[in-house]
């Protein structure tokens, strides 16, 4: 359990935002493993068994929470402003910024994820976040590759939207068109 | 080229995996399409914003171990209680089923056997007298016979005075 412990913890990070929710997920995850031992039949490595039953016990877990609203402008804080502003003023300092500017992003990133399915919320982490592949994300969840890419390909559209959402009404200056810095 | 929005380009791929032609592509365009701007602005920003929520990831607190160690006893014991609870259960139907299976014995197959005459033949005496009766009779025979005695008796005297 020491050993598989932050591998749980990381994957139960991707789906919650606060530190007792990651940890009552691990719990759970843990607890489930233990009552599953039996069918685990040793052709794969343990750990990629236990992050499949991390994820889907993540899954399950956000499935049954209560879905919160589409995050709105009314809900942005200053600094979740001043963040995007400056995202969208200059490009250049996403090296560059602070650890506090970068809690503020990722609390900002888990409010606007909470807002979507727990389906859109794992390919977005895995797959925009954390650079997994469309055949990582089907290994762990069990889909299929095609229902994968279906999946990331809405799930993109509606982040997109929701950000757009934010950007346009919130009185957040977009750039005029030619000026857009386009960053990799 | 520079015709063609680049949403699909932007929905169809992860931000990091835009080559460089795609790129060279949607700068192009968005220097001349106002909505697909807007939408490049969204995605870019939404690719920074996943990155930087997938950074973010907690640690085990040193408790975490022995808390799950809690817990995990807890679930065998409230296992082992619904075991023996289960067991108890199905000892207690079997001995119902059983005592159940014992009156219907009784019940139906011992009146047909020969031993049951005594309480048949009370039966029967019951319908012919009662009990009130029975105790009549044998007072009127008791009265019966003390009055023959008396009368032996007073013969006896009354000859015993003529002698």
């Amino acid at each position: 359990m020491r050993r598989n412990s932050p591998r749980v913890f990381a994957v139960a990070s991707r789906f919650f935002r606060q530190r007792s929710l990651v940890e009552e997920a691990a719990q759970e995850i843990f607890l489930k493993a233990f009552s599953e031992l039996g069918s685990f039949e040793g052709r794969g490595s343990m750990e990629g068994w236990l992050t499949r039953i991390a994820t889907n016990t993540c899954l399950n877990l956000l499935r049954s929470s209560k879905r919160r609203p589409e995050l709105t402008v009314s809900d942005l804080t200053e600094d979740d402003s001043a963040w995007l502003e400056s995202k969208l003023s200059d490009a250049a300092s996403e090296r560059h910024q602070s650890s506090e500017r970068s809690l503020v992003a990722a609390d900002l990133a888990g409010r606007v994820l909470e807002g979507m399915t727990a389906a859109d919320q794992l390919v977005l982490t895995m797959i925009d976040g954390e650079d997994a592949s469309v055949k990582d994300v089907a290994e762990m969840t069990g889909w299929s590759e095609s229902k994968v890419k279906v999946q990331a390909f809405r799930a993109r559209r509606r982040m997109r939207q929701a950000v757009e959402k934010l950007l346009g009404r919130g009185g957040i200056k977009v750039p005029v068109k030619g000026s857009a810095n386009a960053s990799s | 080229m520079n015709n063609e929005h680049i949403i699909k380009l932007i929905e169809n791929k992860a931000w990091s995996e835009l080559t460089d032609s795609d790129m060279a592509t949607a700068r192009a365009h968005i220097s001349v399409c106002e909505s697909c701007s807007q939408a490049w602005q969204a995605a870019r920003i939404s690719a920074l914003l996943l990155k930087e929520r997938a950074a973010q990831t907690f640690a085990p607190t040193p408790f975490f171990e022995t808390r799950v160690l809690a817990a995990l006893r807890e679930q065998q014991n409230q296992q082992w209680t619904w075991a023996r609870m289960w067991r108890a259960t199905g000892a207690l139907a079997s001995s119902m089923v059983a005592t159940v299976a014992a009156i219907a014995v009784l019940t139906f197959v011992m009146p047909s056997s020969p031993g049951d005459s005594v309480s048949s033949e009370l039966t029967s005496a019951s319908n012919t007298y009662s009990a009130e009766e029975v105790i009549l009779n044998q007072g009127t025979v008791a009265d019966n016979q003390n009055d023959q005695e008396s009368d032996a008796q007073v013969l006896t005297t009354l000859y015993d005075e003529e002698k």
